[in-house]
Parts: structure tokens; C-alpha cells; sequence
């Protein structure tokens, strides 16, 4: 039962994270940041 | 993952009542949104000038969380909330991230501010609104087969706002600071994009049917510890505590202030929901207008200037609820609906998620066999907790000492009360809450 929980929530990461519309706001994250370090 | 129960969503609705219905909850939600946002600058206007703004900002992302927890706790109560992360436990991670999104965001207009003013930054990063059509047009089907007359309505009426919004900001805007443009000007830019990006989150929450309650409860996880990071590694953690000891008398009314833009936020969630990104965000931009309006009339913000000013200020405001106008009349039609069903039924395949949950949230309803959302003692710990730091900072609190005028004060604050009423029963009659 923990095994197939363990595994689901893999699957779900997985889908999260070869989802490309989750990396459009993690780079435009990264980018504020970026700026942020460079105006301050 | 799962292909489990993501059968085909039914695709035989076109313009039918419910469609409508929801529609025109979704615009009257960011009306009330825009409201809201914007009386949520009044109490901070309240504060004297000695804290610096990366600490009020904290202090009110702190408001912010108490509200984020003790509001969804009182109206639908935590187990809903526990449902929606059961069903679709991913979008925890979207929330998250859509939360650091809004802290950086905030963070960059107190730069711009500072270095080009209101004046240029405020329209700079109310463009927000145009990158939100875009990617709800890329990404979630939105405005697809609208028409051309839809398409106008609401990108004809989004740029409409920002040319409003620009004429407001110069005319609000006693004198631009311009110690370092391009930097405000980078900063500003900076947050319209990451805003107009931090919907991208939001409409994927709620085209798999998350409540909006549940996504502003994990939203503030990231707000908060984003907006908390930033602030320790700008000021320090001992600076920063002795900074909040110094402005305990002030920090109800900037506490107050994020209360306030919590209840703002909470109806642009449902604005997004129903009417998507393309056409909610345009709508609570109107909180500029709604600023506006605080500022001229209860503190006396304009008061002695020339005739050309407030003609500026009426043609901006008149701009502003042209453009409004233009996209409350462009609804999604049956068709475009289709296509928003297109990319929820995408979501459900790859998450797994059930597709008559995705469809009866998406029409705001329950799903069949989900069980009556409940309120139980936690829920009630939770806003008794929240209530009382709110009470306690309010005992400590300083009354300012500055003037104001009372009367459009309690005009305004009518307005808003009868926006929350109408808008908050005709959202319970129709969805409760979904």
C-alpha cells in the first residue's frame, strides 16, 4: 500500500516536471530573481 | 501516471444558461477584485514614513497568510481543502511556485517605484494584463474560435486600460524620482512579466477544478517564505527584528491592508476561474481606478491642482472603463468554452485526474458522490487564532494622526461592503463556493 503511494506520487512528480508549462514560470522565477540580486 | 477514469469530458454544451450564468460571475467577480485590490492600499497610507518597504511588504504578506488561512477555514472549512489535495495533490507545487512568483513581483514594484516613480511604473507592469491573454491563448485555449469581435473586445480593451492606466499613474504622480531609470524601468518590466507568467499557475489550477480556496492556502506557503527569504537576506535577521519591534504600533494597519488584498485576491481567483486569465486579470486591474479614488477623495491627494491634472485623471479613469467595458461584453461563447474543455480534459490525461470532477468543477458544482464540505474544531482554532493576532496587534496599535476625509471614506468602504454582498452571495447561489 506504501509502495503504491510512494510510486504515485513519482508520477505525479514526473508529470509536473516534464510539463513544460511548469518550467515556463520556474525560468521567469529564476529570471526575477536574477534581476532582483542585479538592482539590488 | 494513471489513465484511469479520464474518459472524455462531454463536449455538447454551446451558449446554455449555466455557461451565461457563470460568465457573469466571473466578470462580476473582477469588478469586485479590482475593489478590493485596490481600497487594500488605504491602511497602508496610514503608516508615517520610517519603515523601509521590503519590511512593510513582509509584514503585510503576513497579514496576508493569517487571512489566507482563517478565511477558506470559515467558508468552506479545511476538509475541502484536504479533498482537493487528495484528488489532485500536484497542484500543491503550483500554488507554491505561483506564490514566490507574487513575492519577487511585489518586491520589484518597490524598486521601480522608488526609481522611476508611479508614474511610469505602474502601466509598465500593468501589462501584465497583456502577457496573461497571451499565454491563456497559448497554453489554455483561450480566445480560441472567439471571433474577431471577442478578440477585439478584449485585446482592443486591454490596451485601452493600459493607455487609461498610464494617463492615471502620470496624473497621480506629485513627482517621478529618477535616480536610476533604467533600473525602475527593468524592475517594472520585471513584474508585469512575472505577474502576467504567475497566471499560468492559476488558470492550470482551476482548469483541472481545483477550488480556489484550497490554491490561495498553499500560494501563501510560497508568498510568505519567499517574501521572508528576500527580506532576511536584504535587511538581516537582526536588523529585520528590530526594525518590526520599532513599527508594532503600525503593523495592524499594514496587516490590515493584506487582509483586505487577500479579499481582493480571493474573488480574482474566482474571476480567473470563470472567465480565464485573458479576461479576469484586465478586470481586477482596475484596482488602479479603485486606488485612485482613496487617494483623491479621503486623502486629499490632488487637492490644489490644476485644471489639466484632473482633466488627465478623467480621461485616464474614462479609458480605463471604456476598456473595462469592452471585455465585461466579450464573454466566452460556447465554442471557446469547448476549447477551454479541450485543455482541461489535456490536464486531466496527464495528471489523472477524474474527468467528471474536471467537469463538474469547471461548471462550479460538486462532483457526484463528493462528500458536503464541513467545518470542524480546527477550522474554528484557525480563525479564532487568526482573529486574535489580529485583535492584539489592533490593541497595540497606533490611531494616525493624519487627515482624511471620513465621509467618501465610509462612501468607499459602502461600496465595498455592497460589491462583497452581492458578489459573495451570487458566488454561494451559484457555486457554493466552488
Amino acid at each position: 500500500m506504501e509502495r503504491s503511494g510512494q510510486s504515485e506520487k513519482r508520477s505525479w512528480m514526473r508529470s509536473v516536471l516534464t510539463d513544460i508549462q511548469f518550467w515556463v514560470p520556474v525560468v521567469v522565477l529564476i529570471g526575477g530573481l536574477l534581476l532582483l540580486t542585479a538592482i539590488h | 501516471m494513471q489513465p484511469v477514469a479520464t474518459a472524455e469530458i462531454p463536449s455538447s454544451d454551446q451558449d446554455t444558461p449555466r455557461l451565461r450564468k457563470l460568465q457573469a460571475l466571473g466578470v462580476l467577480c473582477g469588478f469586485t477584485a479590482g475593489a478590493w485590490l485596490g481600497a487594500a492600499e488605504a491602511p497602508t497610507k496610514l503608516v508615517a514614513v520610517g519603515v523601509s518597504p521590503v519590511v512593510i511588504s513582509l509584514i503585510m504578506v503576513i497579514g496576508v497568510f493569517l487571512a489566507r488561512w482563517s478565511l477558506p477555514a470559515l467558508i468552506l472549512g479545511t476538509s475541502s481543502i484536504h479533498a482537493d489535495v487528495r484528488r489532485a495533490p500536484h497542484l500543491i507545487i503550483w500554488a507554491i511556485l505561483a506564490g514566490c512568483l507574487w513575492a519577487v513581483a511585489n518586491t520589484l514594484t518597490i524598486f521601480a517605484i522608488r526609481d522611476i516613480g508611479l508614474s511610469i511604473a505602474f502601466p509598465l507592469w500593468n501589462s501584465n494584463s497583456l502577457l496573461g491573454i497571451f499565454w491563456g491563448f497559448v497554453f489554455f485555449n483561450e480566445l480560441r474560435q472567439a471571433g474577431w469581435r471577442r478578440w477585439t473586445g478584449v485585446l482592443g480593451g486591454a490596451l485601452v486600460m493600459c493607455a487609461g492606466a498610464a494617463l492615471l499613474a502620470v496624473a497621480s504622480s506629485a513627482q517621478a524620482p529618477a535616480a536610476h531609470p533604467m533600473r525602475g524601468v527593468w524592475a517594472a518590466l520585471g513584474a508585469g512579466i512575472i505577474w502576467g507568467t504567475m497566471y499560468i499557475p492559476y488558470r492550470k489550477a482551476y482548469l483541472t477544478g481545483m477550488n480556489p480556496l484550497s490554491f490561495v492556502t498553499f500560494f501563501t506557503f510560497g508568498e510568505l517564505g519567499m517574501m521572508g527569504a528576500l527580506a532576511v537576506s536584504y535587511v538581516g535577521v537582526l536588523p529585520l527584528w528590530h526594525e518590526l519591534l520599532r513599527a508594532r504600533d503600525v503593523l495592524f494597519w499594514l496587516m490590515l491592508g493584506g487582509f483586505i488584498w487577500v479579499i481582493g485576491d480571493l474573488f480574482q481567483q474566482y474571476a480567473a476561474k470563470y472567465v480565464g486569465i485573458s479576461r479576469g486579470i484586465p478586470l481586477s486591474n482596475t484596482n488602479q481606478l479603485w486606488g485612485l479614488l482613496w487617494g483623491v477623495f479621503v486623502f486629499g491627494e490632488l487637492h490644489g491642482r490644476n485644471a489639466s491634472l484632473y482633466a488627465q485623471v478623467i480621461g485616464g479613469s474614462l479609458l480605463m472603463m471604456l476598456g473595462v467595458g469592452a471585455i465585461a461584453f466579450s464573454s466566452a461563447t460556447g465554442k471557446e468554452h469547448m476549447r477551454w474543455k479541450e485543455a482541461a480534459r489535456r490536464e486531466a490525461q496527464r495528471y489523472g485526474i477524474a474527468a467528471d470532477d474536471v467537469e463538474a468543477r469547471m461548471e462550479g458544482r460538486q462532483a457526484t458522490g463528493e462528500v458536503k464540505p464541513a467545518r470542524s474544531a480546527l477550522d474554528w482554532l484557525l480563525v479564532i487564532g487568526a482573529s486574535s493576532i489580529f485583535v492584539f496587534f489592533g490593541a497595540i496599535a497606533r490611531v494616525p494622526q493624519i487627515s482624511a476625509n471620513w465621509a467618501p471614506a465610509v462612501l468607499l468602504g459602502a461600496a465595498l461592503l455592497l460589491f462583497f454582498l452581492i458578489c459573495g452571495l451570487t458566488l454561494w447561489r451559484t457555486t457554493r463556493f466552488q
